[in-house]
């Protein structure tokens, strides 16, 4: 320790700048590769990404200013990756109509409906089959139901052959290669879209294989036209056109799915605001979600600073043991414990019923009020340990001085904590209590896993309860049914935000005033 | 020194980019040439299966042997069965999803909207199965899934208590309240009710959620769920309100409980239960379910499967391993030594009946219906328990019904 | 002279008795607080016990009480239990280590220097958390699936692509913490320590971090906690039974509600809250220690 202290700044200098170089130029050499790849590949946007982060962080640890860019770089590339992408992500698909049938791309959807559209013909008999190849292009050799053998290729229709049998099944013909089955492992797409026409006449059908084993007869029910981009229905003659909105639309208006994701630009917000569902309900939610965050901060804030202050006394016997049983229900998973508590709160059931309160009848989870009481209790005990980590924690930065300093001019145990502990542990505290009320304002779990919203409201349209906070609200409204709607999801999850964050950055305001005035 | 510490910096990265680009341009073209061919090699190797994770041990032995017979390995993966569903359509079309992913059929609606699975072609084979397995697997006249298993409710007994099994419901909480345990008879429930439990009650008087069009298929266009004020008023006769023999309160970890100390003498649940109970020590009977109505209680048959996915690059062998491998009696009798749930091939299950409890849940079976997959059946469920919940707990049967028939109408035509 | 001591002497036992009767109210309130702390947890580890329990069906705790779930757990070919225990530990640590580390440069930046943006790039990073998560399985699977084609070292199914991601919440709430406990470590510190010869890296590695042991200790705790406890994200990123975590793993039993083996779930977890206890009990002294007490003085 004192050799590296005496030694002369220089020399550490020129180590941590090989080590240095080392570090950068195999990090730019690296996104010089990545870049090219990406290149190649045309992913033009992330290739200029990664080339410009490369350069930036180059500049940053070259240059001897920017010093704290040196300090702040290597979790902001982290964050920027994970936590800004997901962000952006969600802005993104808030502007498009991902959801339940508008997942896939255009052409992913046509396969899709040109798959679907397959029949089997009702009458079609079970031909086994030997998938055949000659140049390159497949063929079925198919055994007829009456014993001979038929040969087809995707452009030539089924015509009888002279094949070489095996147990009555046609495995050989002249001019072609019999392909095996692990043969046909390397070509499972051309096999699985081969389709030999029965004969000239396309709309007589077309022999299929799903298992390269046996084939049957099908026809389409729908047709694709890749130059006007439309679908036909082969039996009625509807023509199916993009209809704009991410699926094809009938003459009549009929749209079928699955559709593919396109942008709709601000019609999720729109829907957000204008969202008739949730119109009665939203200001009661609204309210109770405040004032279920701020409650919860406000009771888990007690607690944790009390026990904290506590078991912080040196002279207290025993506190390690308390410690280690206060920090213990976060060593549970949360969902474990919110499941217990909804069972120990069960009304005929329940142990807190039953045993604590001797065989009464209180309907913790099904009153109205008795339910928005019980799912605090429960974030309570979700939330308590956290807080009492991070104020022990924090109270560690009070110097021992000042409490002696107090002490000694005869301050009270009430006093110190009141005018003394509690301001300085508010400065550094702040900002964890408005983070802890920003996740409580979106903490779905807790709602969901103790009431799951309820007890019901049952004058809404939409099955919204008693305790349902914005951010399950949501859920309700978005994912109803089989319908999962992303992307009106990710519209009312950004409003949220907003409103979360301007609530949160007046609070950091006030905070910054409580600092300078310290 | 400023300059010099910058110009060494500068070359030294310089030197390293140009020699990494000079590696990259060496690597790319046999790296160009892996990723052609790298489909292939996957293609031959292994399919993905996505399965619940109580399923995987009883598929691990099918999967070895399967390879075994046609070099094709397949990696069965256990998964949250609470988000299976939706990873998979999500993943589906990404490349990077599964080949092959286990479900329940009334998930054939949303996965078939989506876009994400490829029909199957059973063949000969479609009439081996159940009737009901394959009308459960089939949507919109296609055949979407390979059906392993069906599972239905049934009426446990416990035969310590109760000898003989019960003529209808009234006779059941009769026989019950003889045997002298705390409940004569429970089921799962929980504070937004639980629908699916009480469908047997509800079609015995004659009331399913939708009527069939002329294919067979559900019809969201027929809801007749609103016949069911005469099943309203008889669950209200059994709520808080008035002989209290199904209540919100039983949960499911409470009705468990219950029936396996002996404190229960009957108790209406699937056979994922039955383990359980006979585990305990209790002498299992398992009976038709009693009906409170005129009609025969049927409940809903869930069939699980298997799903191929739309975007597969091993559809041909996904395929076979389904219909012509799994699809077998002799596989699907190993799945149901090891899964312990009917098997939905008709030999396979005949094969098992010898089992009295397997032969119960068959026979309490006989009368299911398969639980609809159409998306409009997703807006029943998210009425339907609420509305039965409030109805045990006192609310007016007739006008809670209503108000449930007139949402779940409203929910439909709004969609 | 007399009187005074007198009255010294009073105030002297008048103090002790007081303390002495508020340690008795104190242990009051601990206990009270220990009761509301452990029964839930009483439920699990009954459960835990009772092979063929329930979670929450019964009122009579230890009604049976075997090690059966336990065994069935270590020993069993179907659950590579200690693999994932195993797994559990190499990631949080790991995510701690790096968590508390990334974050800590950040937040000595914030407190040691002044530079253009620090109020905003300080409420920026603690807004960045507070965005709702509704997407982010789905946007991490994309993320990682991308990146797995060019660096599969660090893509989907891998243990240090979670740990990346893991680490993209390193800057955040703790970074504030940390920040504000920076900032009560005097400046004068530094400065006769930058007379000395010493160049802020130093400083910052081998006396500031010293300094702030308290709070490096907590930070790491809850990350590690946080990591431990995560299944949302690692069951979508670690594909492999070999790769996954304690908390994937486990979870999974659970997740189909007919199926549930509450159990074996139960007895897992009282099993992964091990880890926790032991690395708090090894972090208490640097949390609540003398460390700082003798730095400072």
């Amino acid at each position: 320790m004192t050799d590296l202290r005496s030694a002369p700044t220089r020399s550490t200098g020129m180590g941590t700048l090989v080590a240095k170089i080392t570090v950068l130029g195999g990090l730019d050499a690296l996104a010089v590769f990545l870049g090219a790849v990406l290149v190649s590949r045309g992913d033009y946007v992330i290739a200029a990404l990664v080339v410009v982060g490369a350069i930036v962080l180059t500049v940053i640890y070259l240059s001897e200013r920017l010093l704290p860019a040196k300090y702040m770089a290597p979790g902001l590339v982290f964050l920027a990756i994970f936590q800004v992408f997901v962000i952006g992500y969600t802005v993104y698909i808030a502007f498009t109509n991902y959801s339940t049938g508008h997942i896939l791309t255009q052409d992913q959807a046509v396969e899709a409906l040109l798959s679907q559209s397959q029949r089997r013909l009702p009458d079609s008999p079970s031909y086994s089959v030997t998938v055949v190849e000659s140049n390159s292009q497949l063929g079925l050799l198919v055994t007829a139901p009456d014993g001979t053998a038929l040969l087809g290729t995707a452009d030539s229709p089924l015509r009888p052959v002279d094949a070489t049998f095996q147990d009555g099944q046609a495995v050989a013909v002249e001019g072609y290669t019999s392909l095996r089955f692990a043969d046909l492992l390397g070509r499972q797409d051309e096999v699985f879209s081969l389709a030999v026409p029965l004969a000239d006449d396309a709309s007589a059908g077309s022999l299929r294989t799903l298992d390269g084993r046996t084939a049957y007869q099908y026809t389409s029910k729908l047709s694709f036209d890749p130059a006007s981009e439309t679908l036909t229905d082969t039996e009625t003659g509807e023509v199916y056109v993009d209809g704009g909105e991410g699926a094809f639309v009938g003459e009549d208006g009929t749209e079928i799915l699955p559709g593919w994701q396109v942008n709709v630009g601000l019609d999720n917000f729109t829907r957000a605001v204008s969202e008739p569902s949730i119109r009665g309900p939203l200001v009661y939610v609204t309210a109770w979600t405040i004032a279920f965050a701020a409650l919860s901060v406000g009771i888990i804030f007690a607690l944790g600073l009390l026990m904290a202050l506590l078991f912080n006394d040196p002279s207290m016997r025993g506190r390690t043991a308390y410690r280690i049983v206060m920090v213990l229900p976060y060593a549970f998973p949360a969902f474990l414990g919110a499941m217990v508590w909804s069972g120990m709160l069960s009304q005929s059931f329940g142990f807190i019923n039953q045993v604590v309160l001797g065989g009464a009848s209180i309907p913790w989870l099904t009153d109205p009020t008795l339910a928005k009481i019980s799912v605090l209790m429960v974030n309570l005990w979700l939330g308590f340990p956290y807080m009492f980590l991070v104020a022990t924690g924090a109270l560690q930065a009070i110097p021992g001085e000042v409490r002696e300093a107090a002490r000694v001019d005869g301050t009270s145990r009430w006093q110190m904590l009141r005018h003394i502990e509690l301001p300085l542990l508010l400065i550094s505290m702040a900002p964890i209590l408005i983070a802890t009320f920003a996740f409580n304002f979106n903490n779905f779990n807790v709602i969901y896993l103790v009431t799951g919203g309820g007890p019901r409201d049952t004058g809404a349209g939409i099955p919204v309860g008693q305790t349902d906070i914005l951010i399950s609200l949501v859920y309700k409204v978005a994912f109803t049914g089989q319908n999962r709607d992303y992307g009106l999801a990710s519209a009312f999850s950004i409003i949220i935000f907003i409103v979360v964050a301007a609530i949160s950055v007046i609070s950091f305001r006030r905070t910054k005033t409580l600092e300078e005035i310290s | 020194m400023h300059m010099t510490k910058k110009s060494i910096a500068a070359g030294a990265l310089l030197a390293v980019a140009v020699l990494t680009a000079g590696c990259s341009n060496s690597t790319t073209t046999p790296a160009a040439s892996d990723t052609s061919s790298a489909p292939e090699t996957n293609a031959t190797s292994t399919l993905t299966v996505w399965v619940d994770a109580e399923r995987a041990d009883a598929l691990a032995q099918a999967a070895t042997d399967y390879e075994a017979q046609t070099g094709i390995a397949v990696d069965i993966v256990a998964r949250d069965n609470s988000t299976l569903k939706d990873d998979f359509i999500q993943q589906a079309s990404s490349g990077s999803g599964p080949d092959i992913a286990m479900g329940a059929h009334d998930w054939l609606g949303e996965l078939t909207t989506n876009g994400v699975i490829a029909p199957l072609e059973l063949g000969d084979k479609a009439s081996d199965f159940l009737p009901v397995a394959l009308d459960a697997s089939t949507y919109d006249g296609i055949v979407y899934e390979l059906p392993y298993a069906v599972e239905n409710l049934a009426m446990l007994r416990n035969a310590d208590l109760v000898a003989e099994p019960a003529a209808n419901f009234d006779d059941m909480i009769a026989k019950g309240t003889a045997a002298g345990v705390e409940f004569p008879f429970v089921v799962e429930q929980g504070e937004n009710g639980n629908p699916y439990h009480l469908y047997p009650f509800q079609t015995a008087f004659g009331a399913p959620v939708f009527g069939r069009d002329a294919a067979g298929s559900y019809d969201p266009t027929q809801l007749t769920l609103g016949d069911g004020t005469a099943f309203a008023q008889w669950l209200y006769g059994q709520g808080s309100k008035g002989a209290n023999t199904i209540s919100t309160e039983i949960t499911g970890d409470i009705a468990k409980e219950k029936f396996t100390t002996g404190q229960a003498a009957f108790w209406l649940t699937g056979p994922w239960n039955v383990k359980a109970a006979v585990d305990a020590g209790i002498n299992v009977a398992v009976d038709a379910i009693p009906s409170p109505g005129s009609e025969p209680a049927q409940p809903f048959a869930g069939v699980k499967g298997f799903f191929v996915n739309q975007y597969s690059d091993n559809k041909v062998a996904a395929n076979d391993f389904l219909v012509n491998y799994l699809g077998t009696v002799d596989v699907q009798v190993a799945l149901f030594e090891s899964g312990g749930v009917l098997p939905a091939l008709t030999a396979a299950a005949d094969a098992v009946s010898s089992d009295p409890i397997i032969a119960g849940f068959k026979a309490a079976g006989m009368d299911a219906v398969p639980m609809p997959a159409i998306p409009a059946m997703g807006r029943v469920w998210e009425f339907w328990g609420i509305a039965e919940a409030s109805i045990i707990n006192g609310a007016d049967p007739d006008a809670t019904w209503a108000q449930l028939t007139a949402d779940v109408q409203s929910a439909i035509d709004g969609s | 002279m007399s009187a005074l001591d007198l009255t010294a002497a009073r105030l002297e036992r008048s103090g002790r008795r007081r303390r002495r009767k508020s340690h008795g109210l104190r242990h009051v309130a601990a206990l009270v607080l220990s009761v509301y702390a452990l029964l839930p947890l009483l439920y699990i580890v009954s459960a835990s016990l009772n092979p063929t329990g329930t979670l929450t069906g019964s009122n009579r705790l230890f009604r049976l009480v075997g090690l059966d779930s336990y065994r069935r757990l270590l020993a069993s070919d179907q659950f590579p239990f200690l693999t994932w225990f195993k797994n559990s530990l190499v990631i949080g640590l790991t995510t701690a280590v790096l968590s508390v580390f990334l974050g800590a440069l950040a937040a000595y930046a914030f407190s040691r220097m002044r530079f253009r943006g620090r109020r905003t790039g300080l409420l920026t990073i603690v807004l960045v958390q507070m965005f709702p998560q509704l997407l982010a399985v789905v946007a991490i699977f994309l993320l990682l699936t991308r990146i797995g084609e060019l660096v599969p070292a660090i893509g989907l199914n891998t243990q240090a692509g979670l740990i990346s991601v893991y680490l993209g919440a390193a800057l955040g709430v703790n970074t504030y913490l940390m920040y504000g406990y920076f900032n009560t470590v005097p400046t004068e510190i530094d400065e006769a320590a930058r007379v000395d010869g010493a160049g802020h890296m130093r400083i910052f590695l081998t006396i500031i971090l010293r300094l702030v042991a308290p709070i490096l200790a907590v930070v790491g705790l809850l990350s590690f906690i946080t990591s431990m406890n995560d299944f949302v994200i690692a069951s979508v990123v670690l594909i492999d039974p070999e790769k996954q975590t304690l908390a994937v793993g486990l979870y999974r039993m659970v997740s189909n509600p007919n199926y549930a083996d509450w159990s074996a779930f139960a007895a897992g977890a009282v099993m992964a809250s091990i880890p926790v206890v032991a690395l708090f009990l090894f972090l208490q002294k640097y949390i609540v220690g003398g460390l700082t007490a003798g730095s400072t003085k």
